[in-house]
């Protein structure tokens, strides 16, 4: 392989400059060079920065959360394009169709189950995601000049959303009774908002009940319309990682390892072709050349990349091997399986929900409002502007549990915690009628027909 | 020369991603072995096994092999029952072990396989290749297979693959008497000697002080109170206690206790199930009335004509193409000429006595007295002799016509 390169470039012209004679990166480089030439001739690899702060890969640091969610999305492209030709999106032959790749398909209920576990994973990676970046402070800017690592985060707050209404419009498309009675625990909750509540409702399903005009809707959301959203959002949210210098981790490299100079040092801005000229983010230049912060990032970032993107495909690989995805009866608008939940991740709105609903006598005041639309919406804008609200110094910025941050990150852990709690009791310790079962209690058995 | 510096991170990265590479290249394996374990490929091979030791190697060289199903579009069951099943048309295995067994030929010879399918008679999952999700009251699945071992989990009191009767019943609502369909026929007998129609309505007939039975088999499993019954919940094993006794599950019922023996109580819990909506094409129903009914005057008109003057005509079929004005019959079809005057009509048409075109007749008449109304000779003289008769009542209906007008007109002239 070296060989064959070093005869191909002695016969090849001399390369014009920013003209890069091999199209593939080395695994291998021979020289620093080399390796930043692999990634930026690379097309696959041009997100990547030529050398990446060594703290930046720790695992302790990001334990590559956003690496395995862009992963999951992966696996949920990739799977999702043989259940595109499988896949029917009408109430007739949706069940059905889904049946068919379930039983008779070749790596049908194989697949599905990838798609299936994956977006599940997604929701969860996602979340974890956004817990780490908090808890690190990773949101807030550093030493860096213009960096806007505050807009990342909102973009990671709309990638959370992307993701979960993705998984929610993947709900529905399987049309058996856990899709048809998640979705409408899930839209019914959107009807309480004062006023527009049902209008909401009417727009989102199509009409005032759960029909064709519902799964088509879903079902374009779900394929097209959501994707190239979150694509997008991917690629911008990527974008910003190097417009603002990398992790926030780095800029804590370079604070902590270089003593601050008197004079203005010479700094290199970073561009992306050119286009963000005049407000790309600088670093003082003197740090970046320091070996010991620095690594490679070929092939040292992309190893590690590599580990946590095929060890993500593996571990949903076997999983899905195990865990068979359900498919429950056709769904049927008449009957109301008992407990009727909402997808897991919403479980605990779902909670909220019955836990707020109050009978006093013959008066009920329902608690959709308050666990459904206002809670949630109170969170989702306290979180949306959190790093306009945190006031802690820059030095606080990609540290774990930073001193002077101790106490938003105890209270974040605690609204944090009261979903896990919350999520868990609505999955696994609701029974009928919402009636609390430990696991060791056994639910009423369920009827059947014969 | 340039550098190339050394990577400061941990040397355990490399073996960690071929770890990693082999842990993908083991679930790829795992995937696609998983992929192919199916009880078919079992049952195909012992299938093979059995048919080249009773036919040679030959016959089983020629078996098909791979999922097969029985596509029914009117009943739109895609049942893949015969991946397994695969003796079921083939002869000489009466006697084998089930999923072996040759099916019996007698209910095939009403219900061609190919359309009905297996699971509109047997119940099941048609979709599924597997015994546990086929077969097995499944989770998730509200059709389970209706054979020997759902009956005596029941145990039920006589035939034990008598559950199946439930299917048959639905396209058989309507029959009195089903040939083998033993509970049911007892049940519908049942229903008619205890009265039941006294206070339900069922199809369409009955009184109202209970509730209406007649689409009883769609209420769902969960639309039971289950309260009071021990052992199995299911909607069968309800209506069964339920028959049994009817105030001991619901105490504030009055329908009465008709002391039904348990086989008796089975029988009825079977009827009830299968009095449901199921989405049959009209055709796969007996005994459906597929005729718009006649009306009360139509019925009327018909009667006088079968008793009146032209009763010959209608008795042997005449007029369902022919009026006989002059003896009062009407054709409700009208397609040939009015028959009071055939012995003016066959000899200005074709030149020919009535008796002599009967006897020889050509065009329509040809086709219709060789196939549809043969007679004999001496029933063609009736015919002869009550078309002149029927001419006779016509010129004297004329003639009288003719003196009422002219006796009505002549006043009226100066």
């Amino acid at each position: 392989m070296i060989a064959d390169q070093k005869t191909r470039s002695s016969k090849a012209a001399p390369a014009a400059p920013g003209v890069h004679p091999r199209r593939l990166w080395s695994v291998r480089p021979r020289s620093d060079r080399e390796a930043g030439d692999a990634v930026v001739s690379n097309f696959l690899l041009h997100w990547f920065p030529a050398k990446s702060y060594r703290a930046s890969l720790a695992w302790s640091y990001s334990f590559w959360l956003g690496t395995v969610s862009a992963a999951l999305l992966l696996l949920l492209v990739v799977s999702g394009l043989p259940l595109l030709f499988l896949y029917v999106p009408s109430v007739e032959r949706a069940y059905a169709s889904v049946k068919d790749i379930e039983f008779v398909v070749t790596f049908g209920s194989w697949i599905r189950a990838v798609h299936r576990i994956s977006a599940h994973l997604m929701v969860a990676a996602v979340f974890l995601h956004l817990v780490r970046v908090f808890l690190t402070g990773a949101y807030k800017n550093g030493v860096g000049r213009n960096q806007k690592r505050q807009w990342n985060w909102v973009l990671g707050v709309a990638l959370l959303l992307a993701t979960l209404f993705l998984s929610f419009t993947g709900y529905l498309l399987p049309w058996d009774q856990l899709a048809y009675w998640a979705v409408t625990v899930g839209t019914n909750i959107a009807s309480s908002v004062p006023v527009i509540g049902p209008t909401i409702r009417e727009l989102l399903i199509g009409g005032r009940a759960i029909e064709q005009p519902t799964l088509i809707r879903f079902y374009v959301l779900h394929v097209l319309f959501l994707p190239m959203i979150v694509g997008f959002l991917f690629a911008y949210h990527m974008w910003r990682v190097r417009k603002d210098g990398g992790l926030a981790r780095a800029d804590r490299a370079v604070a902590s390892s270089e003593p601050r100079p008197a004079e203005p040092s010479p700094t290199k801005t970073y561009t992306l072709l050119g286009v963000a000229r005049g407000t790309a983010p600088q670093i003082r230049a003197s740090s970046l050349g320091s070996p010991a912060a620095t690594v490679n990032s070929i092939p040292d970032l992309t190893r590690r990349a590599a580990i946590v993107v095929l060890g993500t495909i593996a571990a949903v690989g076997i999983l899905a091997v195990f865990v068979r995805s359900p498919l429950e009866e056709p769904a049927n608008p008449i009957i109301t399986p008992n407990p009727a939940k909402a997808p897991w991740y919403f479980l605990w709105l779902q909670e909220i929900v019955t836990d707020t609903t109050v009978h006093i006598g013959p008066v009920t005041i329902n608690g959709a409002f308050l666990g459904g639309v206002l809670l949630p919406v109170i969170l989702l804008a306290l979180l949306t502007a959190w790093p306009w609200l945190d006031r802690s110094p820059a030095g606080a910025a990609g540290a774990w549990f930073a001193v002077s941050r101790r106490r938003q990150n105890v209270v974040f852990l605690l609204f944090v915690l009261a979903v896990l709690v919350l999520t868990v009791i609505g999955t696994f310790l609701r029974g009928p009628y919402w009636h609390f079962y430990w696991p060791w209690q056994p639910w009423p058995e369920l009827p059947s027909r014969i | 020369m340039e550098k190339r510096t050394d990577s400061p991170l941990p040397k355990t990265d490399r073996p960690i991603l071929a770890i990693v590479g082999v842990v993908l290249v083991a679930s790829t394996a795992l995937f696609a072995w998983s992929d192919r374990q199916h009880d078919w490929r079992y049952y195909q091979f012992a299938f093979r096994g059995q048919v080249a030791e009773k036919l040679g190697a030959e016959k089983a060289r020629g078996i098909p092999r791979g999922v097969a199903q029985i596509w029914a579009p009117e009943l739109r069951r895609a049942d893949r029952c015969i991946t397994c099943h695969q003796a079921v048309s083939w002869k000489g295995f009466e006697g084998a072990a089930e999923p072996f067994r040759t099916h019996p030929a007698g209910p095939l010879k009403n219900h061609p396989i190919e359309k009905f399918g297996c699971t509109s008679c047997h119940g099941g999952q048609g979709w599924a290749i597997d015994t546990a999700e086929a077969h097995a009251p499944a989770e998730h699945w509200e059709e389970p297979l209706l054979g020997r071992e759902l009956g005596e989990a029941y145990s039920l009191a006589d035939d034990k693959n008598a559950l199946l009767q439930i299917n048959c019943n639905v396209c058989h609502r309507y029959d009195r008497e089903t040939p083998g369909a033993g509970a049911v026929n007892l049940a519908k007998k049942l229903v008619a000697e205890k009265g039941c129609r006294a206070c339900h309505v069922i199809n369409g007939r009955g009184g109202t002080i209970g509730p209406d039975l007649t689409w009883v088999g769609d209420k769902a499993p969960e639309q039971y109170e289950y309260g009071r019954l021990s052992g199995q919940k299911s909607a069968f094993a309800w209506h069964v206690a339920h028959f049994k006794d009817p105030r001991a599950l619901v105490p504030d019922t009055v329908m009465p206790n008709f002391h039904l023996s348990t086989g008796q109580a089975q029988a009825l819990a079977m009827l009830a199930l299968s009095w449901r909506r199921a989405p049959v094409p009209a055709d796969y129903r007996p005994g459906l009335p597929r005729t718009d009914p006649q009306t009360p005057d139509e019925i009327a008109d018909e009667q006088r004509m079968k008793t009146g003057p032209g009763a010959w005509f209608v008795q042997t079929g005449c007029f369902v193409c022919h009026s006989i004005a002059s003896l009062g019959v009407k054709s409700p079809a009208q397609i040939g000429p009015d028959l009071s005057t055939a012995v003016e009509d066959t000899q200005s048409r074709f030149g020919r006595t009535v008796d002599d075109f009967l006897r020889e007749p050509t065009g329509t008449m040809a086709v219709v007295l060789s196939r549809q109304i043969v007679l004999s000779p001496d029933q063609k003289a009736t015919a002869v002799q009550k078309l002149r008769e029927a001419f006779a009542e016509h010129e004297r209906q004329k003639a009288s016509a003719a003196a009422a007008s002219s006796a009505s007109t002549r006043p009226a002239t100066p």
